[in-house]
């Protein structure tokens, strides 16, 4: 009987504990994020903000900038005809579980992105000898794409964000990237 | 189940980072047409000993089809001191068999550019101080027999040769494609050893 009592104590401490650490996280609206796997694998910095408004849903704001040593290797080698260079990326989420601590959560985000692309031309010389080079411009485009990601806190501020996500640019596809991928495992600040 | 479904977003988060060149292509290539830059020299009658020669001599400047100016391929491949094209030869075996003809390279009467022998002959226009890409090579005919030479074995258009720059790797790379007057409507200059 002592050790039944003992173990229902100890479980409404822990429930408590959790419910308390809950409280606490849902009490702070907003959040720093740095993407780590981008940076290690794409040498792309990437930055978000997201603002928690209501029980389920957020906004934010994502920042990327990117100089990648393959892609732009893979650009010059012309295995590629543009290279992305930046990118702002405003989202909404919705959080998908009752936790605030651990929840899985659907995204739906908008991307203003730019970066250089390259075609071939043929040009005239002075003495008027056609030839081919490649000429190097900018793009700009706009997108919209859907994610999906799973976050977790290790105490009331400190969490781990991971996210997959997938969208399409919509205006300048001929020299722009068509397909934006929104992926990374960030780290993050709850404040 | 929570554990399995993370460790499956962190599985395709780094599989769609992987394949983030989203437009991977090839766009270094430039396609032209040039007619009559290959020629197979012909002889009324070939006998066992004799050779049968090819030859090249593409000017730095060419024709191209379509355009009112020349085009100046040396400028274009950023100086690339080779074209490769390829060949083949082969030996009629009964009525509806060939089978490829195939000589040691040192068989090679290599007069202009390089040659290597094997299931096709590799070529190579050097490009030369007189500002031209040239290619002169003789292929001995060792017996006698019904013989056909053509190009484009992994297809391309009946009658024509393709030619490709050897540029450097970030450099743009000339596909020439160019007839060939010697040979027939299937794309084929059949010869007779005696």
């Amino acid at each position: 009987m002592k050790k039944l009592t003992f173990i229902l104590f100890l479980s409404s401490i822990i429930a408590s504990a959790q419910e308390a650490k809950e409280n606490a996280i849902a009490s702070k609206k907003n959040e720093l994020r740095f993407d780590l796997l981008s940076l290690v694998l794409d040498n792309k910095y990437s930055l978000s903000y997201e603002r928690f408004i209501g029980k389920d849903f957020s906004i934010g704001i994502n920042g990327n900038v990117s100089n990648s040593k393959k892609i732009n290797e893979d650009f010059n080698e012309g295995y590629r005809n543009n290279v992305p260079k930046f990118e702002i990326n405003p989202y909404v989420r919705y959080n998908l579980s009752k936790s605030k601590s651990r929840y899985y959560f659907l995204e739906l985000f908008t991307s203003y992105n730019s970066g250089d692309y390259k075609e071939i031309i043929r040009l005239e010389d002075a003495n008027g000898l056609g030839y081919y080079t490649t000429q190097k411009k900018k793009y700009t485009d706009y997108g919209i794409g859907g994610s999906v990601g799973y976050k977790m806190y290790f105490g009331e501020s400190w969490g781990l964000e991971m996210l997959v996500g997938y969208g399409k640019n919509l205006s300048n596809t001929k020299i722009s990237p068509d397909n934006i991928s929104r992926v990374g495992i960030n780290l993050g600040y709850r404040f | 189940m929570k554990k399995y479904i993370s460790i499956f977003i962190v599985l395709i988060a780094l599989f769609l980072n992987s394949c983030n060149t989203n437009d991977a292509g090839f766009y270094r290539n430039v396609y032209v047409d040039s007619d009559g830059l290959v020629s197979i020299e012909t002889q009324s009658s070939y006998s066992v000993g004799d050779k049968i020669y090819l030859k090249a001599n593409i000017p730095k400047l060419i024709v191209e089809e379509g355009q009112t100016t020349l085009l100046d391929i040396f400028k274009t491949t950023g100086g690339a001191t080779q074209f490769n094209f390829s060949y083949i030869i082969e030996k009629q075996t009964n009525a509806t068999d060939w089978e490829v003809v195939t000589v040691n390279d040192s068989e090679l009467d290599i007069e202009n550019g390089l040659a290597q022998s094997g299931y096709y002959i590799n070529s190579f226009c050097n490009y030369n101080s007189t500002e031209e890409y040239q290619y002169r090579v003789g292929f001995p005919l060792m017996s006698s027999g019904n013989y056909r030479l053509y190009f484009n074995y992994n297809g391309g258009e009946t009658g024509t040769v393709e030619l490709r720059s050897i540029s450097d790797k970030t450099n743009l790379i000339l596909n020439i494609t160019s007839n060939v007057t010697e040979l027939n409507s299937s794309g084929v200059y059949n010869f007779t050893v005696n």
